[in-house]
């Protein structure tokens, strides 16, 4: 039965690309806009995913990796003695301004990190060193931020918080949720641009030794210092995502125009599978006439159905990878991982044997005697 | 398909229509008997019923009254899946409007009802090929209804309705389609097809000229059957006439 119901489909070359148009419209659009979310909360727990560090420690209640509060930095002397820490490092983020060479001026966030282990600095350097952080005044700053701050090279001067700060290396991709740029440099120097008092920072990034469980140290660092939170990284980089989640609304905006665009994809799948059989009534009426039993119809419009489905997911995918090709950028990057790709063709399926019962009921009370008394 | 019993047996079979609170009654008590090999024709005015008994003995239509046996099996004791069942396994049917699905070719039309009684494609468009062959379209199997002339759908029709082998054909005007010359050339190759493969056919039209096709005619007047013998051997020679 299947050969029947695919060669009907495809001899009605309209309403097969009507449906198919449906189809993949909903395909890409979920995928786009999955993708884009996707892309969009990796930017908010960025720099607790690269930071290379197992373990976020910081001030109570603490919400979000780039709005910290200060906490005492001779604390970190306190995790180093547990068993089971490898490295604990001081780590600053806070907000300054950097002078641009027009005159004008940058709110950026300014990153911390210990000069020997330079852990949580930096990475995907393409310009100069990361070591070179290590000079005087030496600062990293994006390749995507130089358009807001005109266009430093390597070796050029900028000033941050009254501070000198040059530019020794340039990072790709280091994009934030925030719109103003990230700014690694060390410890010290982070402290002078954000003219923080002496001995605080805003984290501590823990390393743990192999052999032991991150859940455990957590514990124990917790047990030693019960003034802190202490989270393991995917703990901190969900807690920071829900932030934006839940104070922004971006969930529900992103999910709302997904499910309007699910719901325009089954309206018109549902309509054009509907108007196909009403266009075709005749013919169904024939073939229950022939003897095709009640299975057989449903089965011939679930065929249909499915054929549907898997030719929109595979025109929506290759239409999604296109867009994903020309479109994704580390400003808007579009994060489609396998999940959402399988997850939104099963989803098409769905609509699309959705879309099939409608006509069937249609089919069903369909009376082959009809082909006889016209 | 049961031994010795006629493959049509009809007694007594009442039917009334009800619209609006308005009851009319179609069949009044028909009885009708085709026997093995046999072609019945049934005729008569529009309204007089003949669409409802076609109906009837293609398990489609239930009637209010009486006895229906097809092929020995008593439409009465039958289920609604049971009486498709036998409409999909010992009918086939020729309809005036031809009733191709139009997306599909002539190879792939004729082999729909085989692929209904679960047969592999392959093996039902090869016996579909066969019957397309045996009404002389061998070269039309992959044309399309919407590229074939009213006849050539016709035989199309009568290819299905044979494919399946079925122990009765059922034809509801099949010639009112067609002009003269394509009607007779359908009615001489039915009957030629029929007589050859041994299937009984009951008819049903309007069309005066085809009469002598018939091993019998049936007159339906006022819901009642008046029967009309013919002599076997006129309408064999009526049919080699029309194919010659």
């Amino acid at each position: 039965m299947g050969w029947i119901a695919v060669k009907t489909l495809v001899a009605d070359r309209g309403k097969l690309a009507t449906a198919l148009v449906g189809l993949v419209f909903s395909l890409v659009l979920v995928n786009v806009q999955g993708g884009l979310f996707l892309g969009l909360l990796g930017k908010a727990s960025l720099l607790v995913d690269r930071a290379g560090a197992d373990i976020w420690v910081g001030h109570k209640a603490m919400h979000n990796v780039d709005f910290p509060h200060a906490i005492p930095s001779r604390w970190v002397a306190r995790l180093r003695s547990l068993p089971g820490v490898q490295r604990a490092e001081p780590y600053t983020i806070g907000w300054a301004t950097m002078t641009l060479p027009s005159g004008g001026f940058e709110p950026v966030v300014v990153v911390g990190s210990d000069p020997a282990s330079l852990l949580g600095s930096a990475w995907n350097i393409r310009e100069g060193s990361p070591g070179a952080l290590r000079h005087n005044d030496g600062i990293v700053v994006d390749e995507c931020d130089d358009h807001k701050l005109e266009h430093p090279a390597v070796g050029d001067l900028r000033e941050i918080g009254g501070r000198k700060a040059r530019v020794v290396a340039k990072s790709r991709g280091i994009v934030g949720f925030l719109i103003s740029p990230y700014v690694f440099t060390t410890l010290d120097r982070a402290a002078e641009y954000l003219r923080l008092p002496h001995g605080v920072c805003s984290y501590y990034l823990v390393q743990v030794k192999p052999g032991f469980s991150v859940d455990e140290v957590s514990q124990a660092i917790r047990h030693r210092t019960p003034q802190l939170d202490v989270y393991a990284r995917h703990e901190y980089a969900r807690i920071s995502i829900q932030f934006w989640m839940t104070r922004t609304g971006l969930g529900i905006s992103f999910g709302a125009a997904t499910l309007l665009g699910l719901a325009v994809g089954l309206v018109m799948v549902a309509q054009t599978l509907y108007a196909s059989v009403l266009d075709r009534l005749g013919e169904f009426g024939t073939l229950k006439a022939l003897g095709a039993e009640e299975w057989q119809v449903y089965q011939i419009l679930f065929t249909q159905a499915l054929a549907l489905a898997g030719g929109g997911s595979l025109i929506g995918l290759v239409a999604v990878a296109a867009i994903r090709h020309w479109f994704h950028s580390y400003r808007a990057p579009i994060v489609i991982p396998l999940w959402l790709s399988l997850g939104s063709c099963l989803l098409l399926l769905a609509i699309a044997l959705v879309s099939s019962l409608l006509p069937y009921l249609r089919v069903r009370r369909l009376d082959p005697v009809m082909v006889l008394q016209g | 398909m049961k031994a010795n019993l006629p493959p049509v047996a009809v007694h007594n079979v009442h039917k009334t229509y009800r619209r609006g609170g308005i009851a009319t009654p179609v069949l009044q008590g028909v009885n009708l008997v085709v026997g093995h090999g046999r072609c019945a024709v049934l005729t008569g005015p529009s309204g007089s019923g003949k669409s409802t008994l076609l109906s009837i003995l293609g398990t489609m239509l239930s009637p209010d009254q009486g006895s229906v046996r097809i092929a020995g099996h008593d439409l009465g004791r039958l289920d609604a899946a049971a009486r498709t069942r036998l409409r999909r396994e010992l009918i086939g049917f020729v309809f005036q409007r031809f009733e191709l699905l139009r997306g599909l070719s002539a190879l792939d039309n004729v082999a729909v009802p085989l692929a209904l009684r679960r047969m592999p494609q392959r093996a039902a468009q090869k016996r579909a090929a066969e019957a397309l062959a045996a009404v002389g379209l061998a070269d039309k199997l992959h044309s399309h209804p919407r590229h074939l002339s009213a006849g050539q759908c016709q035989r199309v029709a009568l290819a299905r309705a044979l494919a399946g082998e079925p122990e009765l054909i059922l034809a509801d005007e099949p010639t009112a389609s067609l002009d003269e010359q394509h009607g007779l050339e359908l009615m001489g190759l039915l009957r030629r097809l029929t007589a050859e493969q041994g299937r009984t056919a009951v008819i049903v039209t309007h069309d005066p000229r085809i009469l002598r096709f018939a091993d019998v005619v049936y007159r339906l007047a006022h819901g009642r059957l008046e029967t009309a013998e013919r002599p076997r051997a006129s309408l064999i020679s009526a049919a080699e006439e029309v194919l010659t």
